[in-house]
């Protein structure tokens, strides 16, 4: 017999499991071919936490996300969502969370800003004052004040993308899922998207799940990482953890004011790049610390500079996906 | 369970609605035309055949045709545009995180948007073709008064449960949209099915006496047909009771069905991409 789920965790997920039937060919009785989204994935995030899901297109991110809003039924596997199954209390579910999709829109293109909120007010029966407190924090948090009378449909991206997160919060839920809040974003509405995703989580206690492509997001946001690919799940650690194992090396790049002399390298240490007057070294910390490594350049004639640094998230995610193929 | 979000739903598309005033004297127009045209061709058949006993009068016809004209809107044509956009554009999983019920709540948009369409024309339309017309001098070719009051009192009974069938009716559609993600198929299917079936076309009683019989108990007849026939005191076979007995018949059973098949389709709705 198998342990009931845990209630003290905003979501848990135990064997979900999820296969699409899909339809070949455009004839009317095409053949059918199965396609497996999700193939057995476990994971539970406590209340309170930020937790980043990511994976390459076709993984099965959208497929979890769906299943948690309650929008989508698993062909198997276990899920709560706040003590409740998704699909099965889909009314009562979906009450107590909200949704960001990045890609599409809930507000009414025909309405303001402050006209949908009424709406989702009206929808989710939140009583006046509630509606009035929140109304009044989101302006204040998102910077609204000045796009509330704005027709949703005259907003650019950045505003609008502001005005879909205070609609998926109006209501108070416990549970946000950003489904790729910051695709299309310049860089200062990212970083007000992130910043206040962070304080609500911090002042609030809102439990969010998180996917994006964007690594800075996650590297901003995510205490945890779950990496996702070909139906299950590949890692699940916190983002440091995911970069120690996966590429921990570091790079340390010198330039000099005349050609770079020839080095003689500590094991753990290697040289590769040389342009006329810089040359980069890729090390292993584990095998040679970098003060170590630095004392045993500092000396070469002619250096000017120098500086270390970690690969990007981006590299990380990269290696990470080509170290586990299809 | 609170009215409210429906009540909301309902004042929305009403608005929506309401706030296309050029379509509604663009339709009007169309309507009036459509309506003279008509209206021409019954008077020169009437006519040319003096002696055939039709099982509408002239005037009756006219009356019809007039009715029929103003509450174009009120049939089912497609499924409801905010949610032929929202499929197409993928904000339709939105439908599906809201906290209500997903048949109430696109059942009370569509009757809004059927309303909100066909009312102000519905006035409008009545005010021209029946008094404004007599008033010119064209009382032969106008709008006819109820039967009596008690068929005036029926017949709104009557075009009420015709609204709330054709929204029913909408909600097909609605279903279809979401299934197929696309609004097309809807409107294929529904617009020559709901002017053919509802009498739009040719008035129902004037079709030939064998197909008659079938005709009235389509759910189409229904919508317009019934409610006509009562405010003109036409006799419908078996009554009036029939008439609203087979209204609410079909609310029933497509209520029913269209639960069945809306449970079916949120359950395999499967958005793809993002």
């Amino acid at each position: 017999m198998q342990t009931p789920l845990s209630t003290s965790d905003a979501i848990t997920v135990r064997d979900l499991r999820k296969t699409y039937r899909i339809r070949e060919g455009g004839s009317w009785r095409g053949k059918t071919r199965d396609i497996v989204a999700l193939d057995g994935i476990s994971f539970s995030v406590p209340k309170g936490q930020i937790a980043g899901f990511i994976g390459p297109n076709g993984a099965g991110k959208s497929t979890a996300i769906k299943i948690l809003s309650g929008i989508l039924r698993p062909s198997s596997g276990e899920v709560q969502v706040n003590g409740l199954v998704p699909w099965t209390n889909r009314v009562a579910h979906v009450a107590r969370i909200g949704v960001v999709f990045g890609q599409r829109t809930q507000l009414w293109w025909d309405l303001s800003v402050g006209e949908g909120l009424a709406l989702l007010r009206d929808i989710y029966g939140v009583e006046p004052e509630r509606f009035a407190r929140n109304r009044a924090r989101l302006a204040d948090a998102l910077d609204l004040g000045g796009i509330m009378d704005q027709f949703v449909r005259q907003l650019s991206l950045g505003q609008r993308m502001r005005a879909e997160i205070a609609a998926s919060l109006i209501h108070d839920p416990d549970i946000l899922i950003l489904d790729e809040p910051t695709i299309g974003l310049d860089a200062p509405s990212k970083l007000a998207v992130r910043a206040f995703v962070h304080e609500l989580c911090r002042d609030r206690g809102t439990t969010v799940l998180l996917t994006t492509h964007d690594m800075h997001d996650i590297e901003a946001l995510a205490e945890r990482v779950i990496v996702i690919g070909h139906g299950r799940i590949l890692a699940d650690s916190p983002f440091e953890d995911l970069r120690m194992t996966t590429l921990s090396e570091r790079i340390l790049e010198l330039d000099f004011h005349d050609t770079p002399p020839e080095l003689t390298l500590p094991a753990g240490a290697s040289e590769t790049a040389r342009e006329p007057h810089s040359i980069t070294i890729t090390f292993d910390p584990r095998q040679i610390p970098a003060p170590a490594l630095v004392a045993h350049v500092g000396h070469l004639p002619g250096l000017d500079d120098l500086r270390i640094s970690r690969p990007s998230i981006d590299e990380i995610i990269t290696r990470f996906y080509a170290d586990h193929p299809a | 369970m609170s009215l409210r979000p429906y009540l909301t739903a309902f004042g929305l598309q009403w608005k929506i609605g309401l706030r296309y005033r050029i379509a509604v004297v663009a339709g009007l127009v169309a309507q009036m035309w459509f309506g003279a045209v008509t209206l021409m061709a019954y008077a020169s058949v009437y006519h040319a055949a003096p002696d055939v006993q039709a099982p509408l009068s002239l005037r009756q016809a006219m009356t019809y045709t007039w009715i029929q004209q103003s509450l174009f809107t009120l049939l089912p044509l497609g499924c409801l545009p905010a949610i032929g956009d929202a499929a197409r554009t993928g904000s339709i999983v939105y439908d599906l995180l809201r906290p209500v019920d997903m048949w109430n709540w696109w059942l009370s948009a569509s009757l809004a948007r059927l309303l909100g369409n066909a009312v102000p024309r519905a006035v409008l339309l009545a005010c021209v073709a029946g008094p404004l017309a007599m008033i010119v001098g064209l009382g032969a070719w106008s709008l006819a008064p109820p039967a009596s009051l008690i068929s005036a009192i029926l017949a709104l009974v009557s075009i009420a449960l015709g609204a709330l069938l054709s929204a029913t009716i909408v909600m097909g559609w609605n279903i279809l949209t979401a299934r197929t993600l696309s609004p097309l198929g809807s409107y294929a299917v529904g617009t020559p099915l709901a002017v053919l079936l509802s009498g739009m076309l040719l008035p129902l009683p004037l079709y030939p006496d064998w197909i008659r019989p079938f005709l009235l108990v389509q759910p189409f007849a229904g919508i317009t047909d019934i409610p006509i026939r009562i405010y003109l005191g036409t006799p419908i076979p078996g009554g009036v009771a029939t008439g609203l007995g087979l209204q609410i018949f079909w609310l029933a059973a497509l209520t029913l069905l269209g639960r069945l098949w809306m449970r079916q389709t949120v359950n395999r709705l499967e958005v793809q991409g993002a």
